[in-house]
């Protein structure tokens, strides 16, 4: 007989309560259920039994703040009866103060999170967002009205005007301030030195290179890098009229430039050379410096060469074509060295000097006599009449005046730039102007486009947020803080 | 719950509120998206908010008299708003993990948003292959239970044939039984046929299927028969997990049965092919018990986690608050 198999029969094989009865997946569901919450309960007992609060914190702290991970305290204060423990401007400041930025000019002030969000991992706390900045840059004329910036300046690739140094005033082309004449174009050409010398081709970095670095002395001459100088290094550069926010870090002296100096970058083919006499040349320094080295170089001469006081003339250095005059002269010693005296200053303010420097206000004495110019002097000269004064400050007011170099070492006063930062980065492969620029007045620092090569948002780029190049807190107006740690636990004290 | 078009309704209010929070987190992101902040809050009350209604699910079916919504409509909503909930708190944390507590609740949800998602794309396939494959389906907490009737039946059925196989039987056990009458007692081999309308009529037999008639064979004609039941067939119903066996395969148990068939008289052939059929059944119970462990197995991972996730969640509400 087949087995039969009906609706019925088979629904009689089920037990109606068989959902009341465990099951080994029934068991197992209802086991887990109850593990996992009490695992996580135990979890975090664990945590609290141990006063660790960590657990609970959104993040790890910033490099700077790492050593504070353990010590949630430090910044989280409970507020006496409060539930909350939110970490506040104060527990920032106990620390480090933050001068405001600005502060007579932001209108509001802004809390130490809203720009430095912590438990964001190990990220450096100072590269704030753009937002922070453009909170108010991005529209200053609601922040403040009168502000003399740029008013909508939302990031770098957005709204960032040319750098102001390059930005033209009033239809007028920037101009660099500086008085050294320069003709970059010439010196970056192959040079050759001297009359006979060799053809030299010259490096940015033989004369341009920071202040904390060893200078390339290629083109130094001994003499001058040892000699003593009455001017200062600060004499050359332009002070600028630093209104701007200083920065923060610490300084490491290969971030600019520094002016190049004449004992190490030209004196080795700028010779100051003044007489045939003498081998050396005149001291790099001021007009008196000269004057003064100049009479003690001719007195000692003349006295250890007296027969130079009885001159002829030789008719050969006549090229004038008038007649000649008296075929020689007997000069007192006095005479001899104002003469010889006046005529390398003639030789130095109007040439030597006057290649680079701006040479004013000379008052050069009559030398015709001295170079046997038959001609008629102009005017009576004390040269001539052998009452000219040899001591050296006797023609103070007859020396020049030479305008100050204003050289300019920090061209971005708002921001800061480090070279040493893009010592990978071949000097004219930014500043591309320094091969054809002839002028001292050009400016040569590259624009903001040529940053924005490199600096851009995105993979692949280099930062470009505002923090890069700009700071927030006016770090002259910070005060300093009085220590809250002790080693080793860390332990705050006093709280 | 099957994804067809009677979600679309929850599908396009969940896509909506998607859409809405992601153009919300969009503009939002251009400041610092920050759980703390009035936005990131929002985002993180609306997920957590979900995941609590996702849970509630459970509740529900604890308390299926609860008058609070069909229970349709409820599993939907543990569906999308629980999915929902993922992205939700992504942009609440601005897709930031944070410290460990927060990283534990964001792989938790995720494992239990993945797996619930797996879950629900499972319970879209299986039950159709499950209904296709497995005609002789039942209660899979019953799977055992029918399982060790069917070994009654195939021990009565080889004891009419080859007398008393001196195996163990189950002691009675007074169970309610669908069909609205209590079986109280089990059908012995040796009892009187009870395929008599009366008996039926009395569920006395209803538990098990009609026995067969009586048809005692020699000794030596039922050897391969006894050796085989014993040997192998009542093992394969006892314990049908077991590796190596013939008749877990059906291609095989065809084959083996064939055989039987050659060495035995007609006679016994249709009790043959009842004990076929039972193998049949026991494979296709073996199968639904392999189909329903997928079916229902990433419960196993769901459940516990999203009442971790939960619990853990409130701690995180409760101390970010304070923090």
């Amino acid at each position: 007989m087949a087995r039969t198999r009906t609706t019925k029969t088979v629904a009689q094989r089920i037990d109606l309560n068989y959902f009341k009865k465990p099951t080994p997946f029934k068991r197992a569901k209802l086991l887990l259920a109850i593990l996992a919450p009490a695992l996580a309960i135990v979890w975090l007992g664990l945590y609290f039994f141990v006063r660790d609060n960590r657990v609970y914190s959104s993040g790890r702290l910033s490099k700077a703040h790492a050593v504070l991970e353990k010590e949630c305290a430090a910044c989280h204060v409970q507020q006496a009866g409060g539930f909350t423990a939110k970490a506040a401007d104060s527990a920032c400041l106990a620390c480090h103060d933050g001068p405001q930025h600005h502060a007579s000019n932001t209108r509001t002030k802004l809390a130490c999170a809203e720009c430095h969000a912590e438990h964001r991992g190990r990220v450096n706390l100072a590269a704030t967002r753009n937002q922070s900045c453009a909170q108010c840059h991005g529209d200053l004329s609601v922040a403040n009205r009168e502000s003399k910036y740029f008013k909508q300046i939302r990031s770098f690739e957005d709204g960032h005007p040319e750098f102001a140094t390059l930005r033209f005033a009033a239809g007028t082309a920037p101009r660099d301030s500086g008085t050294i004449k320069l003709n970059h174009a010439l010196h970056m050409r192959a040079i050759r030195r001297g009359p006979t010398g060799p053809m030299v081709q010259l490096e940015c970095m033989n004369c341009h290179t920071s202040g904390a670095t060893n200078p390339d002395l290629t083109y130094s001459d001994p003499k001058y890098r040892g000699a003593s100088v009455s001017y200062k290094d600060s004499d050359v550069v332009l002070q600028i009229d630093r209104k701007t926010l200083t920065q923060p870090q610490p300084i490491t002296g290969r971030e600019l430039m520094a002016p190049p100096k004449f004992a190490n970058a030209c004196a080795a083919c700028h010779l100051l050379t003044f007489d045939t006499r003498f081998d050396e040349g005149v001291p790099h320094d001021q007009p008196q410096v000269i004057h003064a080295y100049l009479v003690k170089k001719f007195s000692e001469y003349i006295a250890a060469h007296p027969g130079e006081l009885n001159e002829v003339q030789d008719p050969r250095r006549n090229l004038t074509g008038r007649a000649p005059g008296p075929a020689s002269r007997a000069l007192s010693a006095r005479q001899w060295i104002a003469e010889r005296v006046a005529v390398s200053e003639e030789l130095l303010w109007h040439k030597t000097c006057s290649q680079c420097h701006s040479i004013s206000a000379t008052t050069l004495h009559d030398v015709r006599i001295a170079r046997w110019d038959a001609a008629k002097p102009r005017e009576p000269s004390r040269i001539a009449s052998g009452t000219a004064n040899t001591a050296p400050n006797a023609w103070a007011n007859s020396l020049p005046d030479v305008a100050p170099a204003k050289l300019t070492l920090q061209w971005l006063p708002h921001s800061r730039f480090d070279h040493h930062a893009h010592r990978g980065f071949s000097c004219t492969g930014c500043h591309q102007s320094a091969l054809k620029s002839t002028e001292t007045s050009d400016i040569l620092i590259p624009g903001i486009a040529t940053c924005q090569k490199c600096h851009a948002p995105g993979a692949g780029y280099a930062e470009s947020r505002c923090f890069e190049c700009h700071t927030y807190h006016d770090w002259e107006k910070r005060n300093e803080v009085k220590p809250s740690f002790t080693l080793p636990a860390l332990q705050m004290s006093g709280r | 719950m099957l994804l067809n078009h009677s979600q679309r309704g929850w599908a396009l209010a969940s896509l909506a509120i998607f859409l809405t929070s992601l153009v919300l987190y969009v503009l939002y992101a251009w400041s610092d998206p920050r759980g703390g902040s009035a936005i990131g809050l929002l985002f993180g009350v609306m997920g957590f908010g979900f995941m609590i209604f996702a849970a509630a699910l459970g509740a529900r079916k604890r308390v299926p008299t609860w008058r609070i919504g069909r229970a349709k409509s409820w599993m939907r909503g543990h569906l999308w708003l629980g999915l929902l909930a993922l992205p939700l708190i992504l942009f609440h944390g601005g897709f930031h993990f944070g410290g460990t507590l927060t990283q534990i609740l964001m792989w938790l949800l995720i494992v239990t948003v993945a797996s619930g998602v797996y879950g629900a794309l499972l319970q879209n396939s299986i039950p159709k292959k499950m209904t296709a494959d497995i005609p002789l389906e039942t209660i899979y907490d019953e799977i055992s239970h029918v399982r060790g009737l069917l070994r009654e039946e195939a021990d009565r059925a080889i004891e009419s044939l080859c007398g008393n196989l001196g195996t163990v039987k189950d002691s009675a056990e007074e169970v309610q039984r669908a069909g609205g009458f209590t079986a109280l007692r089990p059908i012995a081999a040796s009892a009187v046929p009870l395929r008599t309308s009366a008996a039926v009529s009395a569920g006395a037999s209803a538990a098990v299927a009609p026995a067969p008639e009586i048809l005692l064979l020699g000794e030596t004609e039922s050897a391969p028969l006894r050796r085989f039941y014993l040997e192998e067939m009542r093992p394969f119903l006892e314990q049908p997990k077991s590796r190596g066996r013939r008749l877990a395969d059906e291609a095989r148990a065809t084959s083996v049965f064939a055989g039987l068939r050659t060495l035995l008289p007609a006679a016994v052939h249709n009790t043959l092919g009842d004990l076929e059929e039972i193998c049949d059944e026991a494979r296709q119970l073996l199968r639904q018990e392999r189909l329903h462990r997928w079916l229902h197995g990433w419960l196993l991972l769901h459940i516990p986690l999203s009442l971790a996730l939960i619990l853990l969640g409130a701690v995180h509400a409760v101390m970010a608050l304070r923090y």
